[in-house]
């Protein structure tokens, strides 16, 4: 099995402290990885050192053996890793349907001199890029909603935009920010199914960060616990519950 | 699609038909008043690319106009005016003898604009917000302290005088169909939709691969560019230019028209210029001497900057998404509103 994903010894400093400290992991492909600790862990500037928007104070990220350390934000999404935001950020003021397009931004196939003179090459990429997000939008079920303003959508949905926006960058790896906060548990359940399905259906790698347990444990195969920006566990599901370290850093400790 | 295009087409042939009417019957005071219109129309919509389409607050059209009035004019006097008008420091020989008709004289100053919005656009999008605003309105009024000492080159604080009155309203309302023409295609293609990727929230832009720093530098090298055609639009209208003309003055009437048209909207644009300039021409009556019964009050220039002033407060506190917020005429639009009205008829 080949791995996507390898972080060695990434560690960031802001000033005097510590927020992720050696930090090593490895995920293979297609696996779902589930990142969990409890609040401040240093989960999110995990994310953000993978994705670019934070440069590692030091330490190696990997992605199909490439290094991306260095890389800015929107060179590593046309590496094909692609991510959605713990609070939902969608362009509120675009369409569902242009929301999704600026999903292939990256990838654009046609120049500035195309657009001013409105050259064949335009007509026919805009065309092509407006079908293949009309279907990213039906395999989320929003096909119906393709023009809708973004900020017009409930919340649910608004989700299931910014994964299709995700996804419409070409990704070969996903990260997903806490996917199901804020969602009641029907919401909580369709999304479950959802991840696993746009998993199969894209061949994606999917790392989340999540603070539902039982959606981390029923969804995610391996699972790394972060306390203090120290991974102190990591393993199947079943074998972290019981570790006593990750019982103590979310409940603290017995004998104190 | 096909039907759509024919009524833009015949709208353009009506606007022209008008204006060769106007040409023909208007007095001189009018005509100036349309030509002004169009060249603020272009400058009011590349503001608009950058502030309300884009999302970065910057306050430099002052700045840009003035380059491209300078090399516009510099470019068309002849060599021997040239030498007539520098009197304090003759020019530098090598623009001394640069001589060039009109037409070719426009597509340089906005190229020579769109260079220096490039050069600048490195050190302004290093910040955001209201830090960009400072950095762009400093460049604004370097650019007034650069025309009034390099006296070799602009003739300092005396200005240039005597430029050939080319301007007409062929040239005014050409460009600015065009400008706005070439702007409503960047709009509507994946780069406007980037540009407002960028407005709305910078950060998620980032995260879909877009490059945000090239996205804001086409938007800003593109308001460049028709800025200093426009500001040598400018120049060949009033003949005269001197470093007093581009005050802050200029950037803040280009923002009250896009904030009262509504920032992002090209169409609030053209409806919030024409509603400025010309009701700038019609409140000239509150800077005269007014007589209302046995007082007299005399005339305060510059009073309907006040007014305007409070106009956009009262917006900013109101109305603040202007007369169209983000949205665009579209002949579609239009026909919608005839059927729905028809069905509501029935």
């Amino acid at each position: 099995m080949n791995t996507v994903l390898k972080c060695n010894k990434m560690t960031m400093k802001f000033g005097g402290l510590t927020a992720v400290n050696e930090f090593s992991v490895e995920i293979p492909e297609k696996e779902i990885f589930g990142l969990i600790g409890p609040n401040g862990a240093g989960k999110t500037t995990v994310f953000n050192m993978i994705t670019g928007n934070l440069q590692p104070t030091s330490g190696m990220i990997y992605f199909y053996d490439k290094p991306i350390v260095g890389l800015k934000p929107y060179q590593v999404v046309s590496l094909g890793m692609a991510r959605t935001f713990q609070n939902i950020r969608l362009f509120t003021n675009l369409s569902v349907l242009e929301n999704v397009l600026t999903g292939f931004h990256h990838k654009l196939k046609y120049n500035l001199l195309d657009t001013i003179l409105r050259l064949p090459r335009f007509s026919k990429n805009e065309k092509i890029m407006t079908e293949m997000a009309m279907d990213l939008l039906e395999s989320v079920n929003l096909q119906d909603k393709a023009n809708h303003k973004a900020s017009e959508l409930p919340y649910g949905d608004r989700r299931k935009v910014e994964i299709a926006r995700a996804l419409a960058t070409g990704p070969k790896m996903l990260l997903l920010d806490e996917p199901a906060a804020g969602m009641n548990p029907q919401e909580t359940m369709s999304l479950m199914y959802f991840i696993e399905e746009i998993r199969d259906k894209f061949d994606l790698t999917i790392l989340l960060i999540e603070h539902d347990m039982k959606f981390v444990m029923s969804l995610c195969k391996t699972i790394a616990v972060l306390d203090h920006g120290v991974k102190i566990a990591e393993g199947k599901p079943e074998e972290v519950q019981k570790n006593p370290d990750v019982i103590r850093a979310y409940l603290g400790d017995i004998n104190a | 699609m096909k039907r759509n295009q024919i009524l833009t087409i015949l709208s353009i042939i009506l606007l022209f038909l008008f204006l060769w009417y106007a040409n023909n019957n208007l007095s001189a005071y009018y005509i100036r008043i349309l030509n002004n219109t169009a060249i603020f129309l272009m400058l009011a919509a590349s503001y608009n690319l950058i502030n309300g389409v884009t999302g970065q607050f910057s306050l430099e059209p002052n700045g840009f106009t003035a380059i491209g009035a300078y090399t516009a004019a510099i470019l068309t006097l002849t060599p021997a005016q040239k030498e007539a008008m520098f009197i304090i420091s003759p020019m530098v020989p090598w623009l001394q003898n640069l001589h060039m008709s009109f037409f070719p004289a426009l597509i340089v100053a906005g190229i020579v604009t769109a260079i220096v919005g490039f050069l600048l656009g490195f050190p302004v999008f290093r910040v955001r917000g209201d830090y960009l605003a400072i950095v762009t309105l400093g460049f604004g009024l370097t650019i007034r302290v650069v025309s009034n000492n390099t006296i070799s080159i602009t003739n300092g604080p005396l200005g240039l005088k005597g430029i050939e009155n080319y301007t007409n309203l062929w040239w005014t309302w050409g460009f600015a169909v065009v400008t706005l023409i070439i702007i409503m295609r960047l709009i509507n293609s994946e780069f406007g939709r980037a540009m407002k990727a960028v407005r709305d929230d910078e950060d998620a832009a980032i995260a879909m691969g877009i490059n945000t720093f090239k996205i804001k530098m086409i938007a800003f090298v593109t308001s460049a560019f028709f800025e200093g055609v426009a500001g040598g639009l400018l120049a060949h209208l009033i003949t005269t230019i001197s470093p007093t003309l581009f005050t802050f003055f200029l950037t803040f009437n280009l923002l009250i028209i896009i904030v009262i048209g509504g920032l992002g909207s090209m169409t609030g644009t053209a409806i919030a210029t024409i509603l400025v300039v010309w009701g700038s021409e019609i409140l000239r009556f509150v800077e005269q001497p007014m007589h209302i019964f046995n007082f007299t009050i005399p005339g305060i220039p510059g009073m309907r900057m006040v007014i305007f002033s409070i106009l956009l407060i009262v917006i900013m506190i109101f109305a603040r998404e202007g007369i169209m917020g983000q949205k665009e005429f579209s002949w579609d639009s239009l026909f919608k509103l005839f059927k729905t009205k028809k069905v509501a008829n029935k």
